[in-house]
């Protein structure tokens, strides 16, 4: 009986430090769970959430109707996973790239500038790949396609482009801040396994696809399980701004986060929307336990649950 | 004393987050003592507050808290209630008043919008009003006239007021009058679009950095230019400005095929800028950032010196279509009183007041008097000493703020402003379907799905970006896919039960 008295005692200030999360964690993503029902009602304002009809699938509805839901589903998935697959391949490269320059000054520069996209904000990105694809006074327009005599491109209503810049765009953004994710957990490596490879006669090459690569898996399996999970979330920036809300390119830049907010901001319903919110977490919720439980047949231990 | 310090941390951390969490029960409990007024009458009373939102472009005014002091000294006079105003800007109004009404916030004015007024009445965030009205708000009805007053009814009921302004429309071109006196164009041989292509080919050929042809963001060139009754959202339209009640396909008529082709023409011309589908500026920014010569508009009287004051640049126009009341001209712009208000007579009351108090109008529109402006004769006025546009502490968006001809006139202006004003609401065409105001929750998942293929393809193509050849048949297609002509059948159905319902 003592013990635990005093074994929360100790503990105490770790509760307290806890409870804010903890409280921020129920407000902000249980809670509002209740408002799932949302997407099967006709919300009446008058009548309030709980008095309103129930409606069944009708708010769904709009999602299937036209091509569409096909078309954004495929964008969603197709973008997100080749993000997954490149970022994280590109940034264990980086990774490990980083690690091997020994000038710590040089070292911290590289990092530095590698990160430096991470931390524009969409926003300004958009009119940066504005300035490079703009059609009066865009740099590849007026400066580099006439050196070699070609024809301008009208970059914002072409839709066949577009997989290519958000690729370049998402990677150029993103794996800095994967890259020293990694490179952290490469960095606490033990350097005697190192040292004793080298003693071995081992290549560069060898050291990291026998040690680093396997030592960091657990961080990479989780990394990725983490993104797979959010695969039906797309980073809104980069689609809507990007592309400059140009409404010609939605057949390759439309995805379920574009889509319903376009859709809600012309009707205001929050029956659809919720609709729409509803559809994302489920199929997210499925990705997470079928690419958790692909891990787990592979290797137990670095599936996370 | 590393634990102790650890504590205090915690419980600091704490603090923060409850005071963060606790200034949103403060206001709550503010407000709720006032609601009580509605129960019983006598001198004790205390006085009803009235939260009143509406929203501005731009940042608010600095001197908005004296302008509100002003206003509650007479309200506090005439009907016992001070106001609180808010403003709210443009971009996030939607969400924000979606917000305040869902939440149960206090609220009680508002601005309506026509492009949501039937959504919002239909899922019930609006009090019918015709009651009120008959009881408190005589003065509306009068300053509005019958025609105007029933153009907001849903189902025989009111729950908007249109702002007393130009209730109808015409359309035109408006462009820099340096421009026109530099290259001596012609504006009086322009009727039609087509007699434009001499003056944009003439601005193309002389000022290189300059847009011809200029469209705003979020719009085409052509989304100011209309010759049907749009019925609200374009989706089944009412051709020649609604003379006929039949709706049609707008995206399927060879008016609109024609158009898309000219538009065509003129971006491959250069006439409309490369970069007009993404373009994030105003047109007035455009222009006045001398980007831009020119750009289609909705025009009224008094609107170039409007221009004007916008652009800093002088402004001319020529009207290429006559003017026309149509729902939608009317509806844009009203006042309703939100399901949350604790009391709506007392809200009718001042509404009262903002269409018939000239003061309560003035102070809306002008600010005080002495400090915002002063008078120069009995109806005109102009900025007090030091003054001066950009440095006044308050001004007020007269179309928006219940009957702008109380308003007085700006020096500069036009003194009979306002009489051409009536005499333009009068002399409009008509559309037939005045007064209609479609319903479009029994199709709604057609029309969220026709609204995505709209936004898809409509800018693109009225900025001439794409190849119409191509592009239209594509986007009817679309369309058809989407649902339009279930909207449309469904729009047809009700309108001919308004129209048999008001004897048309």
């Amino acid at each position: 009986m003592g013990s635990t008295a005093k074994r929360w005692k100790r503990f105490a200030p770790l509760f307290l430090l806890m409870l804010p999360g903890l409280v921020y964690l129920i407000i902000n993503n249980y809670l509002p769970m209740f408002g799932m029902i949302i997407a099967f009602k006709d919300i009446n304002y008058t009548s309030g959430i709980l008095g309103s009809d129930w409606i069944g699938f009708k708010n769904f509805e709009y999602l299937f109707k036209t091509s569409d839901a096909y078309i954004i589903t495929r964008n969603t998935l197709l973008y997100n996973g080749l993000f997954i697959f490149i970022n994280t391949i590109g940034a264990i490269g980086l990774a490990v790239l980083l690690n091997e320059i020994r000038k710590k000054f040089f070292q911290r520069f590289y990092q530095s500038i590698i990160v430096l996209p991470h931390l524009i904000s969409m926003v300004i990105v958009s009119y940066l790949v504005f300035a490079i694809l703009g059609s009066d006074t865009g740099l590849i327009n007026k400066s580099i396609l006439p050196l070699f005599g070609l024809d301008e491109v009208a970059w914002y209503s072409s839709k066949q482009y577009w997989p290519y810049i958000l690729t370049i765009v998402n990677i150029w953004k993103g794996i800095g801040f994967l890259s020293v994710v990694y490179l952290a957990s490469i960095i606490s490596i033990d350097t005697e396994y190192y040292e004793a490879a080298t003693l071995d006669g081992a290549t560069r090459w060898q050291q990291i696809r026998t040690i680093t690569i396997p030592i960091i898996m657990p961080v990479i399996t989780m990394m990725t399980l983490l993104a797979i999970g959010r695969i039906f979330y797309s980073d809104f920036g980069l689609f809507y701004q990007v592309p400059m809300d140009s409404g010609v390119l939605s057949e390759t830049t439309n995805v379920i986060d574009t889509y319903v907010y376009r859709a809600l901001m012309n009707l205001g319903d929050i029956g659809m929307s919720s609709a729409a919110g509803v559809y994302q977490s489920i199929v997210g919720f499925v990705l997470v336990i079928l690419s958790n439980y692909a891990v787990r047949k592979f290797s137990k231990e670095n599936a996370l649950f | 004393m590393k634990r102790k310090l650890n504590w205090i941390g915690a419980i600091l951390a704490m603090m923060l987050l409850l005071a963060a969490c606790s200034s949103n029960n403060g206001t709550n409990e503010a407000a709720s003592p006032a609601g009580n007024g509605s129960n019983d009458s006598g001198e004790a009373e205390a006085p009803y507050e009235l939260t009143v939102a509406y929203f501005t472009f731009g940042s608010v005014p600095q001197d908005q808290k004296l302008i509100e002091e002003e206003l509650s000294k007479i309200t506090k006079e005439k009907i016992n209630a001070t106001v609180k105003l808010l403003p709210i800007s443009l971009s996030a109004w939607q969400n924000q008043v979606n917000l305040m009404l869902t939440s149960n916030e206090k609220l009680d004015l508002m601005v309506l919008m026509g492009s949501t007024y039937a959504n919002q009445v239909a899922k019930g965030q609006l009090i019918a009003l015709d009651e009120l009205l008959a009881q408190s708000g005589t003065g509306i009805l009068a300053a509005l006239g019958p025609d105007y007053a029933n153009a907001t009814k849903i189902n025989g009921q009111a729950y908007g007021v249109p702002t007393i302004r130009d209730l109808a429309t015409s359309y035109g071109y408006l462009i820099r009058q340096d421009l026109v006196d530099k290259h001596a164009l012609d504006l009086s041989q322009v009727k039609t679009l087509n007699d434009l292509e001499p003056i944009l080919q003439t601005i193309k050929d002389n000022e290189p950095n300059m847009i011809p042809f200029v469209n705003g963001t979020g719009a085409s060139p052509l989304t100011y230019y209309s010759t049907r009754d749009s019925l609200g959202d374009d989706m089944g339209v009412l051709l020649d400005n609604g003379q006929d009640l039949k709706v049609v396909n707008w995206f399927e008529t060879e008016e609109y095929a024609a158009q898309l082709k000219q538009m065509r023409k003129w971006y491959q011309a250069g006439y409309i800028s490369k970069d007009a589908v993404t373009v994030k500026e105003s047109t007035s920014d455009i222009l006045k950032g001398g980007k831009g010569a020119g750009n289609l508009a909705t025009l009224k009287p008094g609107f170039d010196t409007q221009e004007t004051r916008l652009t800093g640049k002088a402004i001319t126009s020529v009207e290429l279509l006559p003017s026309v009341a149509k729902t939608s001209t009317v509806t844009n712009i009203m006042w309703g009183i939100a399901k949350n208000s604790k009391n709506p007579e007392k809200a009718m009351q001042f509404l009262n007041l903002m269409y018939t108090d000239k003061d309560v109008v003035n102070l809306f529109d002008w600010g005080i008097e002495g400090k915002h402006y002063v008078k120069v004769s009995e109806n005109i006025i102009d900025y007090p000493q030091g003054v001066d546009a950009a440095s006044v502490g308050y001004s007020g968006m007269g179309w928006l703020f219940g009957n702008q001809f109380l308003s007085y006139i700006f020096k500069g202006d036009d003194e009979n402003l306002w009489e051409k004003m009536k005499e333009f609401n009068n002399s409009a065409i008509k559309s037939k379907a005045l007064g209609f105001t479609f319903d479009s929750t029994p199709v709604k998942t057609e029309f969220a799905a026709v609204s995505n293929v709209l936004t898809q393809y409509r800018i693109a193509l009225e900025c001439g970006a794409l190849d119409p050849d191509k592009m239209l048949p594509e986007f009817i297609a679309k369309l058809k896919d989407a649902g339009i002509d279930k909207i449309i059948a469904e729009k047809q159905k009700q309108l001919d039960a308004w129209a048999a319902a008001n004897g048309q």
